[in-house]
């Protein structure tokens, strides 16, 4: 069933700025923050999540989509932070030292804001030792990499491996994609997931979070 | 029996062998069965990597990369190389202050490629309300406008010029000169040092992608995409001239080795079929069929996935083009329109960089006795190869193309 209503119809058109108003007028209508995220939001970026999937949305579809979605969570964020109200999970997100590709990541970060997970983005160019940093300040539960060349894509293991040697490997979940990402490299640096796509990262980082997914399509997720 | 070759000169061997290989080459993009499937791996930081260089060295200094081209083409049996393919020099980027490139040993590591920094959607180096200057006359938009914004030294219009501004146009001028004649010679060098053609010669880039790459920026350009559609199409359209004169300019006068397109974002999921079926495709279709009346071939370098789109590049004329295939499964691509075009590449650089040899020869043995079987395939890497490309497996991946491509 799709909810109908103003704010998961902004979304659904890319209409930031009709996305912001309706948030306003909401909120002052006197309906809990958490209720448009989990009642409108999360469904209308899912819905698009799916269609992209299916090959029925382009970037640019989810781009608008993202941006109304931000427009509107600008708003809401600060009023969920206030009531203490828990997000689905932290993600450190970011592309590796000496890869500046973050078209991908990008998606992925709204995908996941999206779908109610906090994303912290740490950009392009990300050193390890700036990923142990942020681990160390935000404690997030999941980190996320991504890399689109074959020859940055080893900063992935490196990072990881940098991980380990500080003593923060096991306080997260390890996430990794882009395009040369295979699940067989995940395996073999030590992640503990991996997605070829922005809707199979939604659906890795709710499995790390312990929580229920639809499909596993294009999902890589350790077992044992 | 004689060997035709005993005592030959070294001269006379690498003149010999440039006709081999141009024959060979040329042949195959035709879409023809030369003697044996040629190669024209595109090697970029590989090739500093093998000659014992740092991307920085390389980068900084274009006789390093040259040199490190000429030794990959003269210890290496291609039939075709690049002369430089890590083609930024950073002469030329600082000469005048170019913002929109990172440079090994300065912006970014020594040992890492040159990167290129595409701006925030808030500071892209054109904004949504400049459509109407470029749409009206885009020689004077770029010099006006954009060259002042992309360049750290020239003064913007209408503002005092400085020193600086006033030097950069010298330094530039100079360098770049220095360095596209370094070029010419690059391609007789190649020739006598070696016998190996210089695989391309001119440039191409779809109208829409140059407003991606260097106008709008990606994100940019979605999001016109979706509010102002009207006014992409008609940059577009006003951009297609100039970048076929550019492209022109620096073909090939003897009409062997094609003019490159350097495909960007036309592709799933870039756009949609819309935009691509609206936009992408009608600006850039005529343009190629002009470089094609004027007797050259363009390499489409497809980067990424473009399957969705093999039907409209089925339209023009056969042999036009040759395709190279970076994502693509390449069996699909050659049983869709390899009858039409010559196709290139379609070796995954993963399995390159860090397969086995063995793993290698298998997968390139599956593309010979499909492919390439009756001709028009040029042994190629899917993507541009950078220093992550082992030299072992670059070794073996010569071998068994020469050993096993032979018709
Ligand atoms: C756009 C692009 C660029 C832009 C990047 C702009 C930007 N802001 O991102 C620019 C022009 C800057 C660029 C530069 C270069 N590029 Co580039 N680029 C591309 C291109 C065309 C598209 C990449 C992309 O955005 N894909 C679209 C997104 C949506 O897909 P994605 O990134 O794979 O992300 C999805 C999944 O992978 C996954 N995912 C991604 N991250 C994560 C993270 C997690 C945690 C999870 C779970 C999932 C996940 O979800 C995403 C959404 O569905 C590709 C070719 C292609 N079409 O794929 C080449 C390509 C990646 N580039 C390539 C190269 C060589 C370069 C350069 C070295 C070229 C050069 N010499 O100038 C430089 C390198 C710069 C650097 N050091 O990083 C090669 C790589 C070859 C190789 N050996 O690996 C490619 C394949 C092109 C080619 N065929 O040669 N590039």
């Amino acid at each position: 069933m799709t909810p109908s209503h103003p704010l998961y119809d902004a979304m659904i058109s890319g209409d930031a700025e009709a996305a912001r108003c309706v948030t306003v007028r909401t909120l002052a209508e006197g309906v809990a923050p958490l209720s448009l995220v989990n009642d409108y939001m999360i469904p209308a970026m899912e819905d698009a999540g799916k269609r992209f999937a299916a090959g029925e949305y382009f970037v640019p579809d989810l781009l608008i989509r993202a941006r109304a979605m931000k427009t509107a969570m600008a708003i809401l964020r600060p009023l969920l932070v206030a009531a203490q109200i828990k997000s689905a999970g932290r993600v450190v997100l970011g592309t590796v030292n000496g890869d500046v590709h973050d078209i991908g990541k990008n998606l992925v970060g709204a995908m996941l804001e999206g779908c109610g997970f906090e994303v912290v983005d740490l950009g392009v160019n990300v050193s390890p030792e700036k990923f142990i940093a942020a681990i160390n300040e935000r404690n997030p539960h999941i980190v996320g990499m991504s890399a689109l060349l074959t020859s940055t894509m080893y900063s992935m293991k490196t990072t990881i491996d940098a991980m380990v040697q500080a003593g923060v490997r096991d306080k997260v979940k390890v996430l990794i994609g882009g395009a040369p990402v295979t699940r067989q490299f995940a395996q073999e640096i030590g992640a503990d997931g991996s997605s070829n796509n922005a809707v199979g990262a939604v659906a890795v980082a709710k499995m790390a979070m312990g929580l229920q997914i639809e499909s596993t399509a294009g999902v890589y997720w350790r077992t044992a | 029996m004689t060997d035709p070759v005993q005592n030959e000169t070294v001269s006379d061997r690498n003149s010999r062998l440039y006709d081999e290989r141009l024959r060979r080459y040329v042949t195959a993009m035709r879409n023809g069965k030369p003697d044996r499937i040629p190669m024209r791996p595109f090697v970029a930081e590989f090739a500093a990597k093998y000659a014992g260089y740092t991307c920085q060295e390389v980068t900084h200094d274009y006789e390093k990369a040259f040199a490190a081209a000429r030794k990959c083409a003269a210890d290496f049996d291609w039939d075709a190389v690049v002369g430089n393919m890590v083609y930024v020099w950073t002469g030329l980027t600082q000469a005048i202050g170019l913002k929109y490139y990172g440079v090994p040993g300065i912006d970014v590591p020594p040992d890492t490629g040159f990167q290129y920094h595409e701006p925030s959607e808030e500071n892209a180096f054109m904004q949504p309300d400049d459509y109407d200057a470029l749409i009206a006359d885009p020689t004077a938009f770029l010099f006006n406008v954009w060259l002042p914004r992309v360049s750290s030294d020239v003064a913007p219009i209408g503002s005092p010029a400085t020193y600086r501004n006033n030097l950069s146009f010298l330094k530039g001028g100079m360098a770049m000169w220095n360095y596209f004649m370094g070029f010419g010679r690059q391609v007789d060098l190649l020739r006598t040092e070696s016998g190996t053609v210089h695989a391309i010669s001119g440039i191409l880039k779809a109208p829409m992608d140059i407003l991606a790459d260097k106008l709008r920026g990606y994100v940019g350009l979605c999001m016109d995409l979706h509010e102002r559609p009207e006014k992409v199409r008609k940059a577009c359209e006003a951009l297609a001239p100039h970048l076929l004169h550019v492209a022109l300019s620096g073909a090939d006068p003897q009409k062997n080795v094609p003019i490159t397109i350097w495909m960007h974002r036309g592709c799933v999921p870039f756009v949609s079929y819309k935009h691509f079926n609206e936009i992408y495709w009608p600006t850039l279709k005529p343009i190629v069929l002009e470089i094609w009346r004027r007797g050259h071939q363009t390499l489409f370098y497809a980067e990424g996935k473009w399957g969705a789109h093999l039907d409209a590049f089925a339209e023009l004329p056969d042999g036009s083009i040759i395709y190279h295939v970076d994502q693509d499964d390449v069996f699909e691509v050659h049983k869709k329109i390899g009858h039409k075009f010559a196709i290139s590449g379609g070796i995954p650089n993963v399995l390159l960089s860090f397969g086995k040899p063995k793993e290698i020869r298998e997968y390139c043995k599956k593309v010979i006795d499909s492919v390439a079987r009756d001709g028009g395939y040029i042994m190629d890497a899917s993507a541009i190869m950078q220093n992550d490309m082992s030299v072992e497996n670059m070794r073996a991946w010569t071998e068994f193309t020469h050993e096993y491509g032979v018709y």
